[in-house]
């Protein structure tokens, strides 16, 4: 926690509110022994997750960039390890997006189940048979392959422990999002959160447009209290998600001043 | 400082550590340098920088526009102002020259054993070993690509073999004493940008692609025998022993023989864990696999394992020879455990690096500090913490190279704007005489004996 404050953007009493309430929740989804030993990542995680914007036309579970969490965290090395830690205990999900060379989300693993349960409903009121494979991804390979990629020969051998499966199973899975080719390899799919398409180009553009809109400024720079009341026009994420992205892959660098935080574009 | 040596007198700290601590105590205060200077001759781009391995007294580059220099950068050859060091090259092979290079000049290393010989790898397909002291072609080598990189290792004692990556997938091992190609390494997808010899055995040499995966080859058996592997992780230093074999894999007993004809669907047998030996059981798949054959410890071509996610633009082992540095151009540097193979999870904090340039790492002597050229500075970051320490700017464009000198305590970076900067501890009477008293004209380094 006092990592956390002391990077606080001036958010600290609408984060100190949610706090309260958030505990409440982890009480309910961690059990009671596991609340006893927070990590400052979980905690952080949590936090940001009750932070996530609502958004109107897709129905889209909470999840949290991994720069975000650079920039709320102290030392990214012990975020690094604490992630690894966490997913190995199947608390959370890393997902590789495909707007940057670096860029990961990170889901809780409830988060994510419901969201494959929404996207396989939309297919269900499509065509009725055939959705036994999205039971056997859900037992055998989400359970047991816990990084960004699977190849094919291995996704088949994981489901085929549910039954005899065939190319359209897997054509299924990648029409309802949850995989998806990779361009460099066929043979290798990346795992992916379904239905985030629209929200990932607003990410690119909301990304393009925060920084294009203080590059314009005559000393590149704005503070930061002005500039969180912002709205952008072209992404449906809010401007707090955007901040902590962009300060976490350093594109912006906070400077304290007398007057508050001073956001400003980093030259190097 | 005089405590210390009071200790080390006393027997209370031992002289090696005594030498570490005014060694790191020197690189912490480091800056552009108030007292040496190195006039550059070149008309290009910077590619490459190498201090000489046997006496760290001449630095040889080698630059875009397919020149390479050698200055002696223990003795100036003269002073400005009687203060500032002003180091020339002592001799430029350039373009002009009968048999120089035709274009860049990617990498230049020097023969590891003395200063009579140096490598030259180009753009123009060709490596050129050339004598210093006639700067003649002794001989040269034609490669299939652009040459990337060269190395040579520095502990060989039965071999003198040059690896060089090009932009062909297959690694070219050279041999100076024949003058034939010895060697072919395949098993990369895309170019080679990156190469080391291991420092620890004169056999390993560590390749890094264009298409993202780290290789291990030992030369006296076919094929690589590790590719590291990004998502395999330990926290920090090696784990105790028990937890570090399930992690292993378990090659059931294949048949020794030569790899099949190349077929569409393989199954990698490489990294496999023990959940997976259901895998061969359901081999009836439809798309029907041929099953590849290896020898034991070796590691299928089919291994798809990346180191980043984009090309490996750097490498550098630390010199115990138990970590390896790698650059990504997917702006990550990452430490790896050579023995285990796995990814450290140190995270270097946010650097952007230039994703199409093969860089050039610089690691202290005692693996503390790693250097990093990141666009137009070079970063210090210590190695286990990721922190940055240092940010030395002074360069006016992207830096390419840099190479740090441990027996002076000294810093190189070459960049795209055709200089070589010098980077020291300051010293002392040139920041004495800045401060104000000018007009002292007097050769920093002569005797005032009194009378």
């Amino acid at each position: 926690m006092a990592a956390e404050s002391s990077r606080s953007f001036g958010k600290k009493r609408v984060r100190d509110e949610e706090s309260i309430l958030d505990k409440g929740d982890a009480d309910r989804t961690l059990g009671l022994e596991n609340n006893l030993t927070f990590s400052d990542t979980l905690i952080a995680l949590q936090m940001m997750r009750a932070q996530f914007p609502n958004i109107e036309k897709v129905a889209m579970q909470p999840f949290i960039l991994r720069s975000q969490l650079y920039s709320s965290v102290k030392d990214r090395t012990q975020v690094d390890r604490d992630l690894e830690s966490l997913k190995k205990e199947k608390v959370l999900r890393l997902f590789k997006l495909n707007t940057g060379q670096d860029d990961h989300a990170i889901m809780f693993l409830d988060d994510y189940l419901k969201q494959v349960a929404i996207a396989v409903k939309r297919l269900e009121i499509k065509n009725q048979q055939d959705l036994e494979v999205f039971e056997w991804f859900k037992k055998y390979v989400i359970e047991t392959k816990l990084d960004v990629s699977i190849d094919h020969q291995e996704l088949c051998a994981l489901l085929s422990c549910g039954a005899e499966v065939k190319d359209k199973h897997v054509t299924f899975l990648i029409s309802a999002g949850l995989l998806n080719r990779q361009l460099i390899d066929p043979n290798m799919y990346w795992f992916t959160i379904p239905n985030i398409g629209s929200i990932l180009k607003g990410l690119s553009q909301g990304r393009k447009e925060l920084l294009s809109f203080l590059n314009r400024r005559k000393f590149k720079e704005m503070l930061l209290a002005p500039l969180e009341k912002k709205q952008l026009r072209f992404s449906p994420l809010d401007m707090r998600f955007h901040l902590r992205d962009l300060i976490g892959s350093g594109h912006l660098k906070t400077v304290r001043t007398p007057t508050g935080l001073l956001v400003r574009v980093s030259k190097d | 400082m005089w405590k210390a040596v009071k200790d080390r007198e006393a027997g209370v700290l031992l002289p090696s550590s005594f030498a570490s601590r005014i060694r790191s105590h020197r690189v912490a205060s480091f800056d552009l340098s108030n007292h040496k200077e190195i006039v550059s001759p070149h008309n290009g781009a910077i590619n490459s920088l190498q201090v000489d391995l046997t006496e760290a007294r001449y630095l040889l580059s080698g630059a875009s526009d397919g020149s390479a220099a050698v200055y002696d950068i223990q003795h100036a050859t003269d002073y400005e102002r009687g203060l500032i060091a002003k180091h020339r090259s002592l001799f430029v092979v350039d373009k002009q020259h009968s048999h120089g290079h035709r274009y860049a000049i990617s990498t230049v290393i020097w023969y590891p054993v003395d200063t009579g010989l140096f490598i030259t790898g180009s753009f123009d397909h060709y490596i050129k070993v050339w004598d210093t002291n006639t700067t003649q072609v002794v001989m040269d080598f034609k490669m299939p690509g652009k040459v990337y990189r060269t190395a040579m290792s520095s502990i060989a004692t039965t071999h003198m073999l040059i690896a060089a990556g090009s932009t062909d997938v297959q690694v070219r091992l050279c041999d100076i004493a024949s003058g034939a190609f010895t060697h072919t390494l395949s098993g990369h997808r895309d170019g080679v940008m990156s190469l080391e010899w291991s420092t620890s055995s004169e056999w390993i040499l560590v390749t890094g692609g264009c298409d993202g995966a780290i290789r291990f080859w030992d030369i006296r058996r076919a094929g690589c025998f590790r590719i590291l592997d990004q998502s395999r992780s330990q926290l920090g230093r090696r784990p105790p022993l028990a937890e570090s074999t399930s992690k292993k894999g378990s090659v059931t007993g294949q048949s020794s023989s030569v790899k099949t004809a190349v077929s569409q669907r393989r199954i990698p047998l490489g990294n496999e864990t023990k959940q997976l030996r259901t895998l061969r059981k359901s081999q009836i798949l439809t798309r029907g696999p041929v099953v590849q054959r290896l020898h034991p410890g070796l590691s299928s071509s089919h291994n798809r394992a990346t180191a980043h996610y984009g090309a490996v633009t750097g490498l550098r082992a630390t010199g115990d020879g138990m970590y390896l540095l790698s650059s990504g151009s997917d702006s990550r540097l990452r430490l790896w455990d050579i023995d285990s193979g796995c990814n450290t999870l140190v995270n270097y904090e946010a650097m952007r690096l230039q994703p199409t340039k093969a860089l050039q790492l610089a690691v202290t002597q005692d693996s503390s500090l790693v250097f990093v050229p990141c666009m137009a500075t070079v970063k210090a970051y210590d190695v286990w913490s990721g922190m940055t320490c240092r940010t030395f700017r002074g360069h006016y464009e992207l830096v390419n190279c840099c190479c740090f000198s441990s027996q002076y305590q000294e810093l190189y970076s070459g960049s795209n704007d055709r200089q070589i900067l010098v980077w020291s501890p300051p010293n002392p009477i040139i920041a004495e005489m800045e401060d104000g008293r000018g007009g002292l004209v007097s050769v920093a380094d002569q005797d005032n004996w009194s009378d």
